[in-house]
This record gives structure tokens, C-alpha cells and sequence, in this order.
């Protein structure tokens, strides 16, 4: 797969006491969502904000769009979206007040495009009708809400009005559907998808996960994190061409033993991963043979790590 | 175009299938584009690797070509030899069946009546 760098990244390492992040290289594709999955703990959110500037205390190079830019650059910051899962706004300031400090810090935030989206994504606000325009963006008289009075799922839909609500080249975003329901995921799956689409080939999404099942259907790259670094990655397919699902009885087990990438017994028989590389080790036992979802995957490679650790 | 997520078959292979068919029925004159790969991904819920492996598909069996930026069109087709090509498939598939059939001990009648019941399908 051709494709070019969104972020392309070299020797980024940031140390901790009892942690480092290191990571000799790292390639964002362009074009393509990429996901980064990783136990609490594997240095996603570090790693997310050294990307998006938000940390800039680390040793490494860091450039984006196909090495065209770096954080220094002037009008990076303007071609990148950030949203995280702690709130980053002050927590008095109204829904109205953000609106106008977004319009305040950044050349291209529309606020109609982001009063439509705190609409559809149904973010409990009352607006002011168009024609009064004393009372403002929001009625008073119904209040715009505070960010202390939203909970948990909508104050980062109210982060996602307002990086969409801006032209961006790159969204980066941690943990964007924890919070969410499993009706807001889905709409956050299809925002991802329209923003990829106005895009077309030239905008990139890099969101971390816990929830690789629910964002399967718009993950096209997965990086896979342990403990500071990337322990594998690829494009979705060619990570499903490369590991294969396979089923046994308990009869078999034995036979299998120590050919297997990842295994996990039963009373009745076992369900594992294989190297697809390794395949021919296996053939004729009759073990069932099946694509892993991508979870499925990602637990594999996990546990791996684990034991060899 | 119909994707199943749960049927086995990779829902690259669907959507390629499914162009696939649409060319050579016509349905997809020539020189006409496929939708974008980012706008079908949005369409049909899918990541963009999923389209864009379908469409490699289709480009490496010759149906489509890509363009730089502009997306992938449909090429002109010989139908006369694709229209062979799959007739030849058909006939070794029904050959298949019949030596089946034969080791199975069914009769030429039986394998007949079989085949105008499965048409019915």
C-alpha cells in the first residue's frame, strides 16, 4: 500500500519516573483514519499530546502533512484538531463563551457550522432565534448551559462541535468514544467518514481507543501500544491476512502447543491465533480456520507481549 | 449493493463482487467513475481501506482504472471475451457438480430434475 505520512515522527522520547515513551519511528498514513490501541498505562495519551503540541517537553522530530510542516510552523495549529478526555475547557464558561473564544482563536471555526452541530449532536443548549440578534448565538433566557452542568458524554461532543466546526487537515483525538452512547458513536463514526470525505485523500483522523469493536467500520490503520512504544501496526487487512483465527478441541491441544502466536484453553477445546507465516506448522491437524476481528487481533498481539515480556 | 458483515465473506469481496457485476451487465457504462472511495466508505459505514481494496481488486482484473486524483473509471470491455470467460467457469462448475453426482451414484435424470429445481431458486 502506497500511501504518505500525516505525522511523521523520529526518536520521540519522553521520560517519566516510572515510564518512558519511546518511539525510534512513527508514520501516520494520510488519507486514512488510524487508530491507537493500547492497555491503560501504554503511553496513548502521552504520545496523542506530544502530537498535537499540546506537551511540547520531549526529545524527537515531529512533522506533519508529508514533512511540510512542524509545530513551530505558524498555521500548523490552525490545520489541526484536538480533542481530549479530560475537560479542557474552564469549567463556568457557558456553551456561548466557547463558541466565541473558538471564533476568537482560530481563522477558520464557522461558528454557523458549529451551532448546527451542537444541534445534531444533540447537545442540550437552547439557541436564540436567528432574527434577535441582541440576545445573541444562545437565549439567555433559557440559559446556555455551563460546562460544570454537562455530563461526561456531552462535553465531548461539544469538543467534537468544535474541532468540526473548524477546516482541518488532521484531527487528533483521544478516547472520543468512551463517554459516548452507542447511538453517538455511531454518529461519531459517520462524522469521521464525511470529514474524510470532504477531505478527499488529503485529511487524516488519529483517534485512541479502548473500543476497537465500535470503531472497527472506520479504522483503516491500527498501532498497536505496550508499555511507551508501538509494538505493531498496519493497515487493517494486511493485519487480518497476516494473523489467522483458528479453533481446535481439547484432543488437539497438545499438537498445537507452542505453534500458536496466541492461545486460550477451555474445558472443551481452544481458540487461538496463528502466524499466517506459520500456517504450514498446523496444516492437516484439521483445526478451523477463520478472519479475527480486529479486537481479536489487538488482544492476541497484547497478550503475546505480554507473556514474552 | 447489499454488504454482509456476518456471512464469511470479506466485505471487500462483496462490494467488488457487486461493481464487478454492475460493469459487466452495464450498468457502469465506460468511462464512467465509481463513486469516490471516501464518499462509498461514508455511504455503506465502512473504512476506506475496505473500498479501496475493493477497487484494487477491480483494477488488477483489468475492469477499472485509477487516476491521480480524480478516482477510478470503468474500462472499455470485451465483452464478447468476458462473456467467454465466464462461460467457461459456469461449464467447469457444472462439470464439477456432475462428477460429483457420478461418484455419488445419481442418475443423469435425477441431476436434471435437480438442476431445474435449483433454477427455480
Amino acid at each position: 500500500m502506497n500511501y504518505t505520512d500525516a505525522i511523521t515522527g523520529k526518536n520521540i522520547v519522553k521520560k517519566y519516573k516510572n515510564f518512558t515513551l519511546n518511539q525510534p519511528q512513527l508514520h501516520i498514513p494520510k488519507g486514512f483514519t488510524t487508530a491507537l490501541v493500547g492497555e491503560n498505562g501504554a503511553g496513548k495519551s502521552t504520545l496523542l499530546n506530544i502530537l498535537s503540541g499540546v506537551r511540547l517537553d520531549y526529545e524527537g522530530d515531529i512533522t506533519y502533512f508529508e514533512g511540510s510542516e512542524s509545530m513551530k510552523t505558524e498555521q500548523v495549529k490552525e490545520r489541526i484538531g484536538f480533542t481530549a478526555p479530560n475537560d479542557y475547557f474552564f469549567s463556568n464558561w457557558t456553551i456561548e463563551q466557547i463558541c466565541q473564544m473558538y471564533d476568537v482563536l482560530y481563522d477558520n471555526f464557522h461558528v454557523q457550522r458549529f451551532k448546527d452541530l451542537i444541534r445534531e449532536l444533540e447537545i442540550p443548549v437552547a439557541f436564540g432565534r436567528e432574527k434577535t440578534k441582541r440576545r445573541g448565538l444562545f437565549d439567555r433566557r433559557k440559559g446556555s448551559k455551563q460546562v460544570n452542568q454537562l455530563s461526561d458524554g456531552n462535553r465531548i461532543k461539544l469538543q467534537l462541535a468544535g474541532v468540526l466546526a473548524r477546516d482541518t487537515d488532521l484531527l487528533i483525538m483521544d478516547e472520543p468514544a468512551s463517554p459516548l452512547d452507542p447511538l453517538m458513536r455511531d454518529v461519531l463514526c459517520d462524522k469521521i467518514r464525511s470529514y474524510m470525505e470532504e477531505g478527499d485523500g488529503e485529511r487524516s483522523v488519529l483517534l485512541s481507543t479502548h473500543n476497537i469493536t465500535d470503531m472497527e467500520n472506520v479504522t483503516d490503520y491500527v498501532c498497536i501500544m505496550e508499555q511507551g512504544s508501538i509494538i505493531e501496526q498496519g493497515f487493517v487487512p494486511d493485519l487480518k491476512e497476516k494473523y489467522i483465527l483458528v479453533k481446535g478441541d481439547a484432543e488437539q491441544i497438545p499438537a498445537v502447543s507452542g505453534r500458536l502466536f496466541d492461545m486460550t484453553k477451555n474445558s472443551y477445546g481452544f481458540e487461538g491465533i496463528l502466524l499466517a507465516d506459520h500456517s504450514e506448522e498446523v496444516a492437516g491437524l484439521g483445526l478451523s480456520m477463520e478472519t479475527p476481528s480486529l479486537s481479536q487481533i489487538c488482544v492476541a498481539v497484547m497478550r503475546n507481549y505480554r507473556k514474552s515480556r | 449493493m447489499r454488504i454482509s458483515q456476518t456471512s464469511g465473506i470479506p466485505i471487500y469481496q462483496q462490494i467488488a463482487d457487486s461493481f464487478r457485476q454492475d460493469i459487466l451487465t452495464g450498468k457502469f457504462q465506460e468511462g464512467e467513475y465509481l463513486p469516490s472511495i471516501r464518499g462509498l466508505a461514508k455511504e455503506l459505514k465502512i473504512s476506506v481501506i475496505t473500498t479501496m481494496k475493493a477497487y484494487e481488486q477491480l483494477q488488477a482484473e483489468g475492469l477499472v482504472t485509477a487516476v491521480q486524483g480524480k478516482g477510478f473509471y470503468v474500462n472499455e470491455q470485451n465483452r464478447e471475451m468476458l462473456k467467454e470467460q465466464h462461460l467457461r467457469k459456469v461449464e467447469e462448475s457444472l462439470l464439477e457438480a456432475i462428477r460429483s453426482g457420478r461418484l455419488a451414484g445419481i442418475s443423469d435424470e435425477e441431476l436434471k430434475n435437480m438442476l431445474s429445481e435449483l433454477l427455480l431458486l
